[in-house]
């Protein structure tokens, strides 16, 4: 199964997926990556820290701009991917493999997903 | 309405992403601003500044009137010679940075900001006043491209381009038979042309460029790194960096300001006095020390107590470093190696105040 066939997409450009340990994963979608150009500085949180669905969890930096990344769930965080941290040129060429943000342990309850759509609806809903 | 400039499509055709800038629809990058900005410094970039504003000034008061409206002494400007000169108002403060130009007897090009001509001509018009003078703003009839980088002459030279031409000169040339008028300027700290074509020719000689300067690596390069390559060269840009409430001399920009101008212009007495005196408020070059990005607006700290205010700021994609641009009090503790802070995101980020340019022409010799 194709990786964009598992996640949910926020319309703030965000996407999630549940792994194999019940976590699930937290990265930037490939169409918010290209919008954003030549990434240069990624703030990742510290493991640990909770976050409630919407609340900003981390800073991405292109060369023209910063933005906030928005939790697309409330979760807390288990993991951050501290390779992307050092080197936020892979969200570049892969923001879904090697350039996922953290993995968080869901904390809100299961209508949050509702909110969130599959890729496909998504990519429409940028057309 | 957002305004297009006649080379639009073409961007359109290169995959440019476009953004609205000063109002008009503007290339901010084709590929991506760090791989444009390393071309512009290790071999050559064409770039469409056609937005920006071209203004002819002519007339029998022409000399006198220029002379009355920037601190730059223009009685000293030879033909063909261009100056770098500020629009200031009665406070010094800058209405507009712009290039002057003189073509002939009592004839002299004005090159403004996209963003400032309707107040430059506002400003010129009121200044104007019992003076035989013509004010021609020629702003939609003229293409502007720049040429810029180490090649930048190597590629305008095999397009017949006579180069043997001094910084900071204009003359009328032809560039693969297309007659413009050719200048040695630039906003990219590099060598370079910028060329000004009559629109109907701007496609055809922006083609031209791209071909012939295929073998020389020249790529088309947007808004973006433009700004990346005037802020390593700490080239100042106005509204961000310069506005109607910072004087040249605060700017940093006492390089360019005559001490033993005669002739009066608005806002002498401020300047001069700043000379004199000194100003409260000065330009400094920030290096970052912390990760981050200092970024317009960011506040500046010395021992927790706010100083200053960046202006603008990025990458430095040669330094490979986070630099910024920003004024702070003018007290002696901030001095070149000071070290300050940055509020980013509700944190101090340590900086240290270092010389403008970051980078020179020198210490482009290897680009990471």
């Amino acid at each position: 199964m194709s990786i964009t066939e598992k996640i949910l997409c926020a319309k703030t450009h965000e996407y999630i997926y549940e792994d194999e340990n019940d976590e699930y994963i937290v990265g930037l979608t490939d169409y918010a990556v290209e919008q954003l150009g030549d990434i240069v500085f990624l703030e990742l949180p510290e493991v640990g820290t909770e976050f409630h669905k919407g609340e900003t969890f981390a800073t991405v930096e292109s060369v023209k701009a910063a933005s906030e990344i928005y939790m697309p769930i409330s979760g807390k965080v288990t993991e951050v991917n501290n390779e992307v941290a050092d080197s936020p040129e892979i969200l570049n060429e892969d923001s879904y493999e090697k350039g996922w943000l953290v993995k968080i342990k869901k904390t809100g309850d299961e209508a949050e997903l509702g909110d969130l759509m599959e890729y496909e609806d998504y990519k429409e809903e940028l057309e | 309405m957002t305004k297009e400039t006649f080379l639009h499509d073409k961007h359109i055709g290169l995959g440019a992403r476009m953004v609205d800038f000063a109002g008009w629809s503007m290339p901010v990058q084709y590929t991506s601003i760090i791989e444009e900005h390393k071309t512009v410094r290790e071999s050559v970039g064409l770039f469409d500044v056609s937005h920006m504003g071209e203004v002819f000034v002519s007339g029998k008061d022409s000399l006198e009137y220029l002379n009355k409206i920037v601190p730059q002494d223009i009685t000293k400007l030879t033909y063909e010679k261009a100056v770098y000169c500020q629009l200031t108002n009665e406070k010094g403060g800058l209405i507009d940075d712009l290039i002057i130009y003189k073509l002939g007897i009592l004839e002299y090009l004005i090159i403004c900001n996209a963003a400032r001509i309707d107040e430059d001509l506002n400003w010129m018009v009121r200044n104007k006043k019992g003076l035989d003078v013509k004010i021609d703003n020629q702003s939609h009839n003229y293409s502007l491209l720049a040429v810029q980088g180490p090649k930048a002459a190597e590629v305008l030279s095999s397009m017949g381009l006579d180069i043997n031409q001094n910084s900071f000169t204009i003359r009328p040339a032809k560039v693969a038979g297309i007659k413009l008028l050719a200048s040695r300027t630039g906003y990219t700290g590099e060598d370079g042309f910028e060329l000004l074509v009559e629109n109907e020719f701007s496609e055809e000689l922006f083609d031209k460029i791209l071909e012939t300067g295929k073998p020389f690596g020249i790529k088309p390069i947007g808004l973006g790194a433009r700004d990346t390559l005037r802020l390593e060269a700490a080239l100042h840009l106005y509204g961000n960096d310069l506005d109607e409430d910072t004087t040249p001399i605060e700017a940093g920009l006492l390089w360019s300001v005559p001490k033993d101008k005669k002739a009066d212009y608005n806002g002498k007495d401020v300047i001069m006095e700043q000379i004199k005196n000194g100003t409260h408020k000065k330009l400094v070059g920030l290096k970052m020390l912390d990760r981050g990005i200092a970024r317009h607006g960011y506040e500046i700290y010395l021992n927790g107590e706010k100083v200053g205010t960046v202006t603008s700021g990025g990458i430095s994609p040669v330094l490979n470093t986070n630099i910024a641009l920003g004024y702070v009090k003018n007290i002696e503790e901030i001095c070149n190696g000071a070290i300050v802070q940055v509020m980013i995101r509700e944190k101090l980020h340590n900086a240290e105040i270092v010389k403008r340019p970051f980078v020179t022409k020198r210490n482009i010799v290897k680009i990471n």
